[in-house]
């Protein structure tokens, strides 16, 4: 009963300090490239990636993303909307990602693209539960590949994500996927 | 031969080698059966019925690839009902993945006067809560609920409670690459990840928790 009830409490403790285990603080080096991953619905770090642009943190900006439906790809459209709040067309392209069942498997495909261009250096703005992840297992396989990376997110993405996690359904879904996604790819050589 | 007899004899009598007998027979026990129940587990998850003809097909939303629209197109032109309903969300860069997913079934052959569309389906019982105001709105009582084979129980179930009074008939996508599989799912990344999170789902499912 004892042993129940501390395991209870270790589990409501390791669930309640995701967002500590999760989140790691933002690096923001100057870099060759912003590699923008953070798209998704609950997403608002097409601002953000707008002032990096304007502080020079970068001079060039690639969305990066997979399809979330027929022939839709998210990348495409934050393109457009970059563009739109004034960062030059020809500094920020698409890059459409074929669906991976990991982070190590699609990240190597963003590091050859990287290296296509010639760049050395690579900021990548991730979602901010991703973040220590990212920062731990693309920081190796770009590294590898000789290209330096900082990790960072859009700090009003992180309030948000952050304020009640608990209490709502996609904020709990991302704490705890995220959770799942680095737990499970010990388990899997091509994913870790 | 006697020397062999009387080292058996003593090894029944030991205490220690009859716990490490029922030990490793435990273990054997584990290493065989362990495969059986987690392929039972996650075949489990899946419910298909026998289809019979109804009001409208429902694809419902989180299919990157739109194999659940494929198959709702596949079984509108079967016959199996006349309407199609498609579903998704809308993100913040003006696109709404619903959206995407209705051109796709129009290019599959299924006429646009016969799509309907849910938005901001943000979960399944949103998505069921939605499906039931829709029904209603048009006068459907009997709809075809297409989904991921791994969905199609949990999809199924969470309709029927947020539409009761009505008949749902589930015909899941067919299993197999690159859809996900039952069969020793926990050999491949992709497909443990969406078993567990839909095992945590059923218990929040169950449990009346997030929504």
């Amino acid at each position: 009963m004892i042993s129940l009830g501390l395991l209870a409490a270790g589990c409501a403790a390791l669930f309640f300090a995701l967002p500590a285990l999760l989140i790691a603080p933002a690096s923001v080096e100057k870099s060759d490239v912003i590699l923008y991953g953070a798209l998704s619905k609950h997403s608002a770090a097409d601002k953000y990636v707008i002032d990096l642009y304007r502080r020079g943190v970068a001079r060039k900006i690639v969305c990066v993303g997979s399809q979330v439906s027929w022939e839709l790809y998210p990348s495409d459209y934050a393109r457009e909307s970059l563009v739109s709040e004034g960062v030059h067309a020809e500094d920020v392209v698409s890059l459409r990602l074929p669906l991976a069942p990991c982070g190590g498997v699609e990240l190597p495909r963003i590091v050859e693209f990287v290296k296509a261009h010639g760049w050395k250096s690579a900021l990548y703005v991730t979602h901010p539960e991703d973040s220590r992840y990212t920062n731990n297992l693309a920081r190796r396989i770009f590294e590898r590949e000789g290209v330096a990376l900082s990790v960072s997110y859009s700090p009003e993405d992180r309030e948000e994500l952050t304020r009640n996690w608990w209490r709502t359904h996609w904020k709990t879904q991302r704490m705890v996927g995220e959770a799942m996604i680095i737990a499970l790819d010990r388990f899997y050589s091509e994913c870790r | 031969m006697n020397t062999a007899l009387a080292s058996l004899s003593k090894f029944k009598q030991s205490k220690l080698a009859r716990w490490g007998a029922v030990a490793i027979a435990c273990l054997l026990a584990v290493y065989f059966l362990t495969p059986v129940l987690l392929n039972k587990a996650a075949e489990g998850l899946i419910r298909e019925d026998r289809l019979v003809k109804s009001d409208v097909i429902v694809a419902l939303a989180g299919d990157n690839r739109c194999n659940r629209e494929k198959r709702a197109a596949e079984l509108w032109r079967q016959g199996w009902a006349d309407n199609v309903v498609v579903s998704g969300m809308s993100y913040a860069w003006g696109f709404h993945t619903g959206e995407a997913a209705r051109l796709y079934v129009i290019s599959l052959g299924v006429p646009e006067e016969k799509i309907y569309m849910i938005c901001e389906t943000l979960n399944t019982r949103a998505e069921a809560r939605a499906l039931d105001d829709l029904m209603r709105e048009r006068g459907w009582n009997s709809a075809i609920i297409v989904t991921s084979a791994f969905h199609s129980r949990r999809a199924t179930y969470t309709v029927e409670r947020a539409a009761p009074g009505r008949s749902f008939y589930s015909s899941p996508v067919p299993t197999g690459s690159p859809e996900w599989t039952p069969r020793a799912w926990w050999s491949r990344r992709d497909d443990v990840y969406v078993t567990v999170r839909e095992f945590a789902s059923w218990a929040n499912t169950l449990a009346g928790g997030w929504q």
